[in-house]
């Protein structure tokens, strides 16, 4: 009917431009990292014996594999983007692909809005279609980014489109995720879960596959798996294109069967509405902000966890056979230091946890905002609570996550290590663990300030700080740039114990401007007008 | 001593002024109506109160404690309904009851639980599981639960159906008696007649007009309406008269001020009945509207 064209259209163009800074924001991470990989691999390794070394000792090691996939050959500079950009950005894009589609259905289910959208001349199934539309022309944009910053780098058109279409088919399969999850759920924050907890098993999927000579099949089983399957620049496989494909298919079709069937607002998975009073965490803001926050600490923990067993249990094949000494500078200039022994390896590893500190920071940043774009601030401040009690309080919480973030990092990492004959301190473990703590209160003073002079834009300020700092310290070094301008980036003043030693000096200078801007955020949040959302 | 006092307070958002230098004063123990259309200011001027936003100018007090420096010992003797019911939906009424309670330092338990009674509230219930309405009685039952001194209340009863409306203004007459005050903002001009003891207007940011029912009722313009005999006749501009409404053979005029001229005019003509009577608050309210400028006209 041609009058359900037009609204359809418009569904569209809204859900699109709802998601237009996100996608920006990634389009610009896709087309940046995609630039730096060919470029930084030319500078680095200029010569074929060069590139022979490196290969040789570096991308065979398992440690390697577990964090950017497998490499079917890094002699030529298209081999290794497609190594390093596939491999990294197919779980940055799975973790987006959830995001987007439960943002633009389930979260406009929780608000509200898409009852107003289905009172109108669209059915459900319109509706459905429409907001996956609007999520698939994001996508677009993302592939035409990634595709540009490929070209921009150096490689090939055909080639270059292939690779990014690789992170694209992966982002599509988790947007179907994503869309299963949110007709499951019934709550936002859950479907989210859903699908977080599935990129979890799909990538540690990919890490057994990749690391264990007898269960490689098992990356047929997995949507990351199949990125790397697709072997761009490394003899293509257009055909593997099938899968993806069908996955899409398979997903989103039952979805939109449930989306069309079930009551709006309600989920297969059903809520309980009804409750005995449960009167513990209420007795302050404090508490109630632990009661609210503890299923979200608890998933933070959980994977945190599993990420460390793995971490640690990985560590005991990591050989340093057939890697000449000569070759540790070549392999600091990845950002990774020394990975050559068990303990080297997991200094490398903990980079990650301390990753995983500064962006369970911005979580805590985005929590603290959510509670002030919702209203639930203005009800709590018009009691007799104080917004410096209030903020402060929030931090206190978000730095003991961090601190807890870290200990079972080390922790779980020392479990996994003993459990496979490894001998490795626990108290060594431990002092990897503290690393976390200095750059997660950094963060966290960053985007508590964010928060306090520029609340709308702050969780965009304090994810994006994270990012952009980290894809700093991995690349920087390898594009040859002055060492001051590789020191920007906090995660270059981690002592990553217990390859290297730890450093005191820079610890402490961190949390300190940390626990400074944190100070400079209360006097700040206590200054300016509450805003909604 | 004052309830709530603001001196020129004024407020600016970007190039919005939102509230222009407003100069009001609640008496302890009163029940304040403000009124206003859609967007004249009344909430901000509820957050100017609590210090949930700066003034751009001036100050605003609650018991003669600054509503922006000192606000948390401001808090302890008020309790805030606002106008969204934004609560946490994870919690049931009864913990959210209990979360409010031990963060405003106490509040009168048994009398919550009559009001939960006389609300009608399931308190098992999840917050997310509840309509509009229902929200709106789960801060309305908290807020006066406190027994604060001063309630401030923002549209509070819209979304209550009219039986739980006349609970509410039973709650607020029983607050006047035991002497507490209470700050009404709304534009349910009916509740506003049936509980406060004096009202202010507020247009675009300004008071246009305060005082009690009987002050406004004087200073405005009383109704005559006059039913004729036939066809109602052309009658000229007369001082002070305005022509309100006209129907086949009938008059409406707001009179300002005497009825002599009216009455003159209106001499040889067929009139059948002629009625006086004071405006009612919904009249003063769209009279202020209507003028352009907030004044009364002349």
């Amino acid at each position: 009917m041609a009058t359900a064209a037009l609204p359809a259209r418009a569904l569209v163009r809204r859900t699109f431009l709802d998601a237009r800074v996100r996608t920006l924001c990634f389009a610009w991470l896709f087309a940046i990292y995609g630039y730096i990989q060919p470029v930084g691999f030319r500078h680095a390794y200029p010569t074929l014996a060069s590139r022979l070394q490196f290969a040789h000792s570096f991308a065979n090691n398992k440690a390697v594999v577990v964090f950017y996939g497998k490499a079917y050959d890094i002699l030529t500079v298209g081999g290794y983007s497609a190594w390093r950009v596939g491999g990294t950005l197919a779980i940055v894009a799975a973790v987006l692909g959830v995001y987007a589609a439960v943002r633009a259905l389930r979260a406009e289910e929780d608000a509200g809005r898409a009852e107003l959208v289905l009172a109108g001349i669209v059915g459900r199934g319109t509706a459905f279609a429409a907001a996956i539309a609007g999520v698939a022309g994001g996508m677009l944009v993302l592939w035409l980014a990634e595709t540009a910053g490929l070209l921009a780098g150096g490689l090939p058109a055909g080639g270059a489109m292939y690779l990014a279409l690789s992170d694209i088919a992966v982002v599509a399969v988790f947007v179907g995720i994503g869309a299963l999850a949110s007709q499951l759920a019934p709550t936002r924050r859950i479907a989210i879960e859903l699908g977080m907890a599935t990129v979890g098993v799909f990538w540690l999927l990919r890490v057994a596959a990749d690391t264990s000579a007898g269960v490689s099949w098992l990356r047929w089983a997995t949507p990351l798996g199949w990125a790397e399957e697709l072997r761009p620049f490394t003899g293509a496989r257009p055909l593997v294109l099938v899968l993806p494909s069908a996955a899409v298919v398979l997903l989103l079709v039952p979805a939109a069967r449930i989306a069309a069937a079930r009551d709006v607002g309600t989920g297969l998975l059903g809520a309980r509405d009804s409750a005995e009073p449960r009167l513990w965490l209420l007795s302050s803001p404090l508490a109630q902000a632990l009661r609210r926050e503890r299923a979200s600490l608890i998933a933070w923990i959980a994977g945190v966890g599993a990420y460390a067993i793995v971490m640690g249990v990985v560590s005991k094949s990591v050989s340093s056979a057939g890697i000449s000494r000569s070759l540790s500078h070549e392999l600091a200039k990845l950002g990774s230091g020394s990975v050559l022994t068990p303990s080297g390896y997991l200094g490398f590893a903990f980079i990650f946890f301390v990753l995983a500190a500064g962006l369970f920071a911005c979580s805590q940043i985005a929590a603290v905002r959510h509670e002030e774009s919702d209203e639930q601030l203005e009800t709590l401040l018009a009691q007799p609570v104080s917004r410096r009690s209030w903020l402060g309080g929030r931090l206190l919480l978000a730095s003991a996550g961090i601190l807890a973030v870290g200990g079972t990092a080390s922790v779980f990492t020392w479990l996994g290590a003993v459990s496979q004959g490894e001998s490795v301190s626990l108290a060594r473990m431990l002092q990897a663990g503290v690393n976390c703590l200095p750059v997660g209160l950094l963060f966290l003073g960053l985007g508590a300030l964010a928060y306090a002079l520029a609340p709308r834009a702050s969780v965009g300020i304090a994810y994006g700080l994270v990012a952009v700092a980290f894809l700093w310290y991995l690349t920087g070094a390898l594009l040859g740039v002055p060492k001051w301008l590789v020191d920007l980036s906090p995660f270059q003043h981690v002592g990553l114990v217990p390859a290297a030693p730890f450093r005191p000096i820079s610890a402490l200078a961190m949390a300190a401007i940390g626990a400074a801007l944190a100070f400079v955020s209360l006097w700040a949040f206590k200054r300016r007008d509450l805003k909604g959302a | 001593m004052t309830a709530v006092r603001t001196a020129q307070l004024s407020k600016r958002y970007g190039a919005t002024l939102a509230l222009d230098a407003l100069d009001l004063e609640v008496r302890e123990g009163e029940v304040y109506g403000y009124l206003g259309p859609n967007g004249a200011g009344k909430t901000t001027t509820i957050r100017l109160l609590l210090g949930l936003h700066r003034p751009s100018a001036g100050r605003a007090e609650l018991f003669g404690i600054d509503a922006w420096r000192d606000s948390v010992d401001a808090h302890r003797r008020v309790a805030y309904v606002a106008g969204e019911p934004f609560l946490w939906p994870s919690l049931t009424s009864a913990e959210t009851f209990e979360f409010l309670a031990r963060v405003h330092g106490g509040t009168d338990v048994p009398y919550r639980d009559e009001l939960v009674q006389r609300f009608q509230l399931d308190t098992r219930k999840r917050i997310r599981a509840l309509s509009k309405g229902n929200r709106q009685k789960v801060q309305l039952v908290a807020a006066l639960a406190t027994r604060a001194d001063l309630l401030l209340l923002d549209e509070p009863t819209a979304g209550l159906d009219p039986l739980m409306e006349v609970t509410f203004r039973d709650c607020v007459i029983e607050a006047k008696k035991r002497g507490q005050t209470v700050f009404l903002s709304s534009h349910i001009l009916s509740e506003v007649e049936a509980v406060c003891d004096r009202v202010g207007i507020l247009r675009a940011g300004k008071l246009v007009d305060q005082g009690t029912l009987d002050e406004l009722r004087h200073l405005s313009s009383q109704i005559v309406e006059v039913t004729f005999d036939g066809p109602a006749p052309r009658l000229g501009p007369l001082p002070g008269v305005n022509f309100a409404s006209a129907g086949p053979s009938s008059l409406r005029f707001e009179v300002s001020g005497a009825v002599g001229p009216l009455i003159a005019a209106l001499a040889g003509q067929p009139v059948a009945t002629l009625t006086s009577r004071e405006p009612s608050l919904e009249e003063i309210f769209l009279h202020h509207y209507d003028h352009g400028d907030g004044r009364a006209p002349s």
